[in-house]
């Protein structure tokens, strides 16, 4: 069995080693620029986070009670730390002015909210 | 034979990645700008709603032109204000706007009822009793004149309701009836004099409240409209008699004329305003919020009895009143037929009359009342007339117009939003 000549029924043909080369070169320069823009597209991506404490924001703002609207606070609601400001709106004591923002772990601003709503008000 | 081509592989290859990076920078863009576009949206709703609020918490006399504020003196938080006198009611418009983008609704607003004044009847003191006999029913609180309120035989029949005659707090009424908002008078009064283009031929016309008011002149010539709907931020003047048929179509729209005639069987929500005479027919239905007003700031030497006359079985849903400025001999008067209903408030300047089975579900003010048979006018009767405040809804608004209501300010009624 050893030494047995190998014999192969079909020819290959093979690519010149500029070809390869070549081949190379691009393939090397699409990866890069596919890769460039893959991560532009990551970087520019909006962060859930924000989406997610602008959405928390809202359902503040739409829960909150006439209690609520007599006194600044700092809650935590999940991941986020919710800072309420309470103001009677231009000298207008029936109305009043609540800013609502939104904070991370690292105290960074992710969100803010601001409405007019009027106290006592049960429409 | 197979071919090595490693060239033509990688161009196969490159426009693969290509496709997929492509797709992934389009599907990028998308997500962003629906996304921003989102944001934009909730940041206008935000700013709407601050918008309706400044509006329900301002003075009367603000923003009747159009405003354009920044709410918080940050970017994209403008809105644009602007409330709009309409009839006894108050119409407001709120745009919030930010780059392309603007949202608005529009809104009717009216006020809550003042619970502490708040009564089935007011009556002036005129120095005499009020009589009460038959089916007579008042439920509510009561002002009533210092001689108070006693049973009384007419017809041949006696009292039959309940023993205590008023079923609720029996209070002092005072000599004069608490005044109608001269404001709002003279706004009301205004609009009799008003010009506008003459009428078409039509037979739907929808006007935005966005939009400047529609006004329809007949001007001189007597006019009666049928088969027609009118929507919306319309205003008819006549100044002679309009005559309104059952198949008119009328909503939130207002009516100045010198006399309005309704025909039988009519079903709308309206404001009719007239200086001489309001006749509705039989079987008609004013939805709320509607309102049938006389307003007469001039009188003449030989003027008619201003009067508002409504057909039997009728059911108005909000406001009728009269009021005239300096009256002659003849007083103004409402005249109520069998079996009408009102659900909301009636003032009447001087006097009523009501026939049997009379309804009112709400609160009226008046000077005294009439009751006529077939031989015999009764003067400060109620036979067989219901007055009743607490079937009122307890979401019943009404006009600053009218006493007993507060100055607080609600929204009445959605019309417009995008």
């Amino acid at each position: 069995m050893a030494g047995r000549k190998l014999r192969i029924a079909t020819r290959v043909k093979a690519s010149t080693i500029l070809e390869v080369v070549v081949s190379m070169v691009i393939i090397i320069a699409v990866f890069g620029v596919a890769m460039m823009i893959y991560a532009n597209v990551t970087r520019m991506s909006l962060s859930g986070q924000k989406i997610k404490a602008q959405a928390v924001l809202s359902q503040v703002m739409k829960n909150m009670g006439s209690a609520e609207l007599s006194s600044n606070q700092e809650s935590v609601i999940g991941d986020f730390t919710v800072e309420r400001s309470v103001k009677p709106y231009d000298g207008n004591n029936n109305l009043i002015e609540v800013d609502l923002k939104a904070y991370d772990k690292n105290h960074i601003p992710l969100a803010e909210l601001h409405q007019l709503i009027i106290p006592n008000n049960d429409q | 034979m197979l071919r090595a081509s490693a060239l033509y592989l990688v161009i196969v290859i490159a426009l693969v990645i290509g496709v997929i990076c492509s797709s992934l920078v389009v599907v990028a863009y998308f997500y962003r700008a629906e996304y921003q576009k989102k944001c934009r949206y909730d940041k206008l709703s935000h700013n709407l709603l601050s918008g309706v609020n400044l509006l329900l918490t301002t003075p009367d006399a603000a923003y009747l032109q159009q405003t354009k504020i920044s709410l918080f003196g940050a970017e994209a938080d403008s809105v644009a204000l602007q409330i709009i006198a309409w009839g006894i009611y108050d119409i407001g418009v709120v745009k919030a706007f930010t780059q392309q983008d603007t949202i608005y609704k529009a809104f009717s607003i009216a006020n809550p009822v003042d619970s502490g004044k708040w009564a089935a009847l007011y009556i002036a003191d005129d120095d005499r009793p009020l009589s009460v006999s038959g089916k007579t029913r008042i439920e509510g609180n009561a002002f009533l004149p210092k001689a108070g309120i006693q049973t009384a035989y007419v017809d041949n029949k006696a009292y039959e309701g309940d023993k205590r005659l008023v079923l609720g707090k029996k209070l002092t009424s005072e000599k004069k009836l608490p005044s109608l908002d001269a404001a709002r008078l003279d706004a009301l009064d205004h609009y009799f004099s008003v010009q506008g283009d003459k009428p078409a031929s039509m037979d739907s016309l929808t006007q935005s409240f966005l939009k400047p008011t529609k006004i329809l002149d007949f001007k001189n010539k007597p006019y009666t409209l049928n088969n027609l709907s009118l929507k919306g931020n319309i205003l008819l003047h006549s100044d002679t008699t309009l005559t309104i048929d059952s198949t008119t179509k009328l909503d939130n729209i207002l009516v100045f004329a010198k006399a309005i005639i309704v025909k039988e069987g009519f079903n709308g929500k309206c404001q009719l305003f007239a200086s001489d005479s309001i006749a509705v027919g039989k079987n008609c239905r004013f939805n709320y919020p509607s309102c049938l007003g006389i307003v007469r700031s001039k009188t003449a030497a030989f003027s008619l009895q201003a009067k508002i006359t409504v057909g039997e079985t009728s059911t108005i849903s909000g406001t009728v009143f009269t009021w005239e400025k300096s009256p002659g001999e003849i007083k103004p008067i409402i005249r109520l037929s069998k079996k009408d209903t009102v659900r909301g408030q009636i003032y009447s300047q001087h006097g009523i009359a009501f026939k049997d089975g009379c309804v009112v579900y709400g609160s009226l003010y008046t000077k005294y009342f009439l009751y006529q048979n077939s031989f015999t006018l009764y003067e400060n009767y109620l036979i067989n007339v219901e007055l009743n405040s607490r079937q009122l809804s307890s979401y019943y608004m009404g006009s600053n117009l009218l006493p007993a209501i507060s100055k607080k300010k609600k929204i009445l009624q959605w019309l417009e939003e995008n």
